[in-house]
């Protein structure tokens, strides 16, 4: 009972941070693409740091109940970069449909039973799939770094996280530098400038302490609270949720229990879905067909959604435009598909996959942001990509 | 024209009042309904839209999509100028002045 409350807690938490900081992966990956713009970037950045920071403490302690680490290959690659295509068309990932499910879209209610109509597929052709694709496409066991070399889980952290932001703060670095010589390109003071990593740092470092001074800067709290959020402010409140979760159930997933709402609206309609090899022992693990505490949970995202959304003045019925269906259609059933074949969607990837630094998480993320890339440049074919 | 800069300050485009929305719709040289679309098709149909306007005129969208408030302003911050009125009830209209 205690652990359905929890879900519950956690469900509304993160759906009204899904909403109020527009944690959309499409959103934070297509718009750096097309026109570089970073705002929902930087909070999948600054969520994916800070989680793995804090799981990599709860895990050395022992508060935990346990990693999600699939077998690493290209299955990753090749799902990832189906569900990157299919999210980008689709409009929004898996934790964007959610929380635009619960906001009003007609459109994102189409997407959720496109997808699961993707995942159904997907369970009738797994046995197929099985021998045709995961095995020989499988390269080996799942792991994550953090229990894969002898320093504490912390140290692991702290390292990835410290030469990410160096590379981050080197592209920044350079970006700047460019930005200068066109302005004034004068040999000297390029020569005297200080490296891209330092110049770079310093504007992360900048860039931090605006982003904090932004918030003494709030004088009507209620109504700041109303307009959106930074997703860096989302950011910072979905990991302290992550962790709750992380500490009681697990890591955060999508797809996963979406595809067992699948099987269980199926099963009371009267289809045998414990029977098909997928659900019944991949999913349900032989345990049967029923709600389980993670399906709560993502129900609950819709309902958090929903309440932050009426409370700021965003929430709507919107009926899609009838040409926008073939992108919930398509987009929705290659998110099922796509996330299956993967496995994992973008919060359960790069998310929740890359703060618990799982192998094949990695792989599967370069997949997913690689498709976003291709279909961005389809859907702007007409006016061009910044990048 | 300078081409976005990766690590600017997305400022979040100023907000309108009730009245001076309504007034400014009247001066709209283009005005496109995008109820019921996703993005990124607004961004691309203001990107469109605003190569074929003159220098000051005005370009309004009016969208149900929350996310369209920020991410079509920043799509075209090098050619138009843009404010945000909010209805309060999940409607807004986006003015964009051409430069």
């Amino acid at each position: 009972m205690s652990t359905l409350l929890i879900a519950a807690a956690v469900g509304i938490a993160l759906g009204i941070l899904f909403q109020k900081g527009r944690f959309c992966f499409v959103h934070a990956f297509r718009d750096l693409f097309a026109f570089k713009d970073t705002r929902v970037t930087k909070g999948v950045i600054a969520a994916t740091g800070l989680t793995m920071f804090f799981w990599s403490v709860a895990y050395a302690l022992g508060y935990y109940q346990g990693f999600w680490t699939p077998g690493w290959g290209l299955t990753g690659l090749i799902g990832g970069f189906i569900f990157g295509i299919g999210m980008t068309y689709a409009g929004g990932c898996a934790s964007g449909t959610l929380y635009r499910a619960g906001q009003g879209y007609l459109h994102f209610w189409l997407v959720l039973v496109s997808m699961g109509v993707g995942y159904a597929v997907f369970t009738v052709a797994f046995p197929t799939l099985q021998s045709l694709y995961f095995d020989p496409l499988t390269f080996g066991t799942g792991f994550t770094l953090f229990d894969s070399t002898p320093l504490p889980a912390p140290v692991v952290a702290v390292l990835f996280i410290a030469g990410f932001l160096a590379v981050y703060a080197t592209v920044l670095g350079r970006e700047g530098k460019g930005r200068e010589k066109t302005k004034t390109p004068d040999a000297a003071s390029v020569a005297l400038a200080p490296s891209a990593t330092v110049s770079g740092l310093r504007s992360l470092y900048d860039g931090t302490v605006e982003y904090l001074r932004g918030f003494t800067e709030i004088d009507d709290l209620r109504s700041a609270a109303k307009r959106p959020w930074d997703p860096r402010t989302a950011a910072l409140g979905i990991t302290v949720v992550a962790v709750v979760w992380f500490t009681q159930v697990s890591i955060v997933g999508v797809t996963g229990p979406e595809s067992r709402w699948t099987a269980y609206l199926l099963q009371t309609v009267g289809i045998d879905s414990g029977s098909y090899e997928y659900w019944g022992s991949v999913l349900f693990a032989g345990d049967g067909v029923s709600i389980t505490v993670d399906m709560v949970m993502i129900g609950f995202v819709i309902v958090g959604a929903f309440l932050a959304a009426f409370w700021s003045g965003d929430f709507r019925l919107r009926v899609p435009k009838r040409e926008r269906l073939p992108n919930a259609v398509g987009g929705g059933f290659l998110m099922g598909v796509g996330s299956r074949l993967a496995p994992g969607c973008n919060i359960g990837n790069i998310y929740s996959g890359i703060a618990e630094l799982s192998v094949h998480s990695f792989i599967a993320a370069a997949g997913i942001i690689a498709g976003v890339y291709v279909m961005t440049h389809w859907l702007y074919r007409d006016v061009g990509c910044a990048i | 024209m300078s081409t976005p800069e990766w690590e600017d300050v997305v400022e979040m485009p100023d907000e309108l009042d009730d009245g001076t929305a309504e007034a400014l719709a009247e001066e709209a040289d283009e005005f496109q309904n995008m109820k019921g679309e996703m993005c990124p098709y607004p961004q691309v149909e203001a990107k469109k839209a605003l190569s074929s306007l003159d220098h000051g005129d005005l370009l309004v969208q009016e969208t149900d999509h929350v996310p369209s408030t920020e991410n079509v302003p920043k799509a075209v911050e090098d050619e138009a100028d843009a404010k945000v009125w909010r209805s309060g009830d999940g409607l807004y209209r986006i003015f964009l002045h051409k430069r």
